[in-house]
């Protein structure tokens, strides 16, 4: 209860100008770059994580989570009016979105999916608000050999979530896992692979992994790519919205039903909490069950609001649902939690499971925030710049690139003041930007890299205390809970054969 | 892109994952009487990596064997962004921040668009690097190098 009335409290640092204009300046670039089709708002906090050595971290923090929750709305905006969605958690969103833009009902479909991201965003932050606490003291509970049981639970989850190329997302985390053993051992004084250069010594920074991986890596996918901007543009020219028509009307959202709203918002929070789910598989698995227990499945993919409904509610539960393994036990459940524990680690603070007993005063902040973003922001923004927000589809291509380019690089050298650490940069840039050409998933390769310390660590202090008996993890009860549950996501994610996907009127 | 022959990339994941192994093999026994050594989870780890990159090359040669995948049309422009970047990054210090991010934006708006309105091109690169500088140095207190040092 200590920690619920911690975050309301929080909501007065939002009264502080500056605290205020961080947060609406990181909700507005979150939602422009997810927005345009090829950014992501994990590009935006990738470019904006070098920054965040000169703000204190209560502020970072505060804008980062205003970035991720407008990076689960914004790609609807072009979902709906070009059926290009900006961000792949809202895929699902433009199989309804569109045919409605198409039926002249687009700035209606854009108030669905903005409703829909307030309930979703509010819902999956207040249950984080809820549940957190609990978890970080059950986390508390967890000894050494649970400890790696965990973290090799996290990954196994991330290869295997990745059906039908797990043996790609098994390489990814073991090159993850590889960058991650450059440098000084944690346990005693050998350096490892560091192949005479001092500079690896300390290890591969996790800077220049982000920005490579998120921001020069995408800048050579677009240059290798042929995207016909100028079509997108004019498509985009062609449309008018008017800020009158925003508002759903309450027969619609009536018709949707606040169970359909709730159990996607529940759907999306669950499916957060597992390592490398994401946005577009809870979007996904909500619109799966909003299409199954609808009275008129067929209406689904021809402008049926419900799709938009449960797409947007899942995606944006997934940021509360996301920041639960994140917070209890450092375990990012994807790419932007991933950077928002970037965050904590450059400032020197170590997540895990005390993060919440000893850092409650920054962590309440940053939910704050998160509910702020979702239940004041999504509708302001939706309200103000709605009607101008498909223009911003319209930047020239070598502009956006240029500018970008000359972060992320300028970015690298921030955190060490070193060109050594741009050269890093532009090294993880090239290895993901092959990663990703060949179909490796990159998330795979960054949760390897950010957990493999502790994991190996965990492994050896395990046996260790073991006399190195192996059979440590199947006799401690905390281990064997974890090495249950890894078994029970193998046989249901990668052994058993997955259900149909749903029968919509939109044709493939 | 020679890489983006799938079978090409995955003979050099390959060929590192072997390296990998072969120098963690070179740091010393993986067990010893006080335990697990600094070699132990790199030769695992070494191991693993080697088995799922043979796994996808069968797969890829079998695939292969099926019948070629289709063919895309090829455009090298990320090659001249790498270039871009790499001599941005060697030229960063030497030449200071002003000099070498102007060349290099200009570089990057010619590469993602056209040799064409050189001037306006320029005149662009200068005020989005002076935009930057103001970001980085004056907001956020970034010391960005000079040429006088």
């Amino acid at each position: 209860m200590d920690f619920i009335a911690l975050v309301f409290h929080s909501f007065s640092l939002l009264l502080d100008p500056m605290n205020l204009a961080y947060v609406i300046m990181g909700f507005i670039i979150g939602t422009i770059f997810a927005a345009i089709p090829g950014l992501t708002a994990t590009l935006a906090m990738a470019l904006l994580l070098p920054l965040t050595y000169t703000l204190n971290v209560e502020t970072a923090l505060m804008a980062s989570a205003s970035i991720y929750m407008a990076g689960m709305y914004g790609g609807s905006i072009t979902a709906i009016t070009i059926n290009i969605p900006g961000a792949p958690s809202s895929m699902m969103t433009a199989l309804d979105g569109y045919p409605m833009q198409q039926q002249g009902n687009g700035a209606k479909a854009l108030g669905h999916a903005a409703l829909g991201s307030m309930f979703g965003g509010a819902v999956g932050t207040l249950l984080l608000i809820a549940v957190a606490p609990f978890v970080a003291e059950l986390s508390l509970l967890v000894k050494t050999t649970g400890k790696f049981s965990l973290l090799a639970f996290a990954i196994v989850v991330v290869v295997i979530a990745q059906r039908g190329r797990i043996p790609q997302a098994g390489l990814a985390a073991c090159i993850g896992l590889m960058l991650a053993t450059v440098g000084l051992d944690a346990m005693e004084p050998i350096t490892r692979f560091t192949f005479g250069y001092s500079d690896l010594t300390a290890g591969i920074d996790l800077m220049p992994v982000i920005i490579g991986t998120f921001a020069i890596s995408e800048i050579l996918i677009q240059a290798s790519t042929h995207t016909n901007m100028a079509a997108v543009a004019a498509a985009a020219e062609k449309i008018k919205i008017r800020r009158r028509d925003f508002r759903p009307p309450l027969s619609e959202i009536r018709k949707i039903g606040f169970v359909c709203y709730f159990k996607s918002c529940l759907i999306g929070y669950f499916v957060g909490t597992l390592p490398g789910a994401g946005g577009s598989m809870g979007s996904l698995l909500a619109y799966t069950e909003a299409v199954r227990t609808s009275h008129e499945p067929e209406t689904f993919g021809k402008g049926n609001p419900k799709g938009i409904a449960a797409s947007e509610s899942a995606n944006n539960a997934v940021c509360g649902g996301a920041m639960v393994p994140m917070l209890t036990f450092g375990i990012p459940g994807d790419p932007i939690t991933a950077i928002m524990l970037g965050v904590l680690i450059i400032n020197g603070i170590q997540p895990g499971p005390q993060l919440m007993a000893d850092q409650a005063g920054l962590i309440a902040p940053m939910l704050a925030t998160l509910l702020f973003s979702a239940v004041v922001l999504i509708p302001l923004t939706l309200y103000l710049i709605g009607p101008y927000c498909i223009k911003i589809v319209s930047i020239r291509k070598d502009l956006l690139y240029g500018v970008i380019a000359l972060l992320a690089v300028v970015g690298s050298y921030v955190s060490t003041y070193s060109t050594f650490q741009m050269f890093m940069a532009l090294g993880m840039g090239v290895l993901t930007f092959y990663l990703r050409r060949n179909g490796f998933p990159v998330i795979t390769m960054l949760l390897g890299y950010i957990l493999g310390p502790n994991l190996e660590e965990f492994l050896r202090r395990s046996l260790a205390l073991s006399n190195g008996d192996p059979m440590t993890f199947l006799t401690n009860p905390d281990s064997l809970f974890f090495v249950v549950l890894t078994l029970i996501f193998v046989y249901f994610l990668a052994i058993r054969k997955p259900a149909k996907k749903p029968v919509t009127g939109q044709s493939e | 892109m020679i890489f983006n022959r799938q079978p090409l990339f995955l003979y050099f994941t390959l060929a590192v994952s072997v390296g990998y192994f072969i120098t963690a093999l070179s740091l010393g026994a993986p067990v010893s009487e006080s335990g697990l050594t600094p070699s132990f989870f790199p030769i695992l780890l070494g191991g693993v990596a080697i088995v799922f990159a043979s796994v996808l090359i069968v797969q890829k040669l079998r695939a292969e064997h099926d019948g070629p995948g289709p063919s895309e049309p090829r455009i090298y422009t990320h090659l001249w962004v790498v270039v871009a970047i790499f001599v941005y990054i060697v030229a960063f210090k030497p030449l200071g921040y002003f000099i070498s991010s102007s060349l290099f934006v200009f570089a990057l708006l010619l590469l993602f668009s056209s040799f064409e309105k050189l001037l306006q091109k320029a005149v662009i690169s200068v005020v989005i690097v002076g935009i930057a500088y103001v970001m980085f140095q004056q907001l956020f207190g970034v010391r960005l190098p000079t040429p006088w040092g």
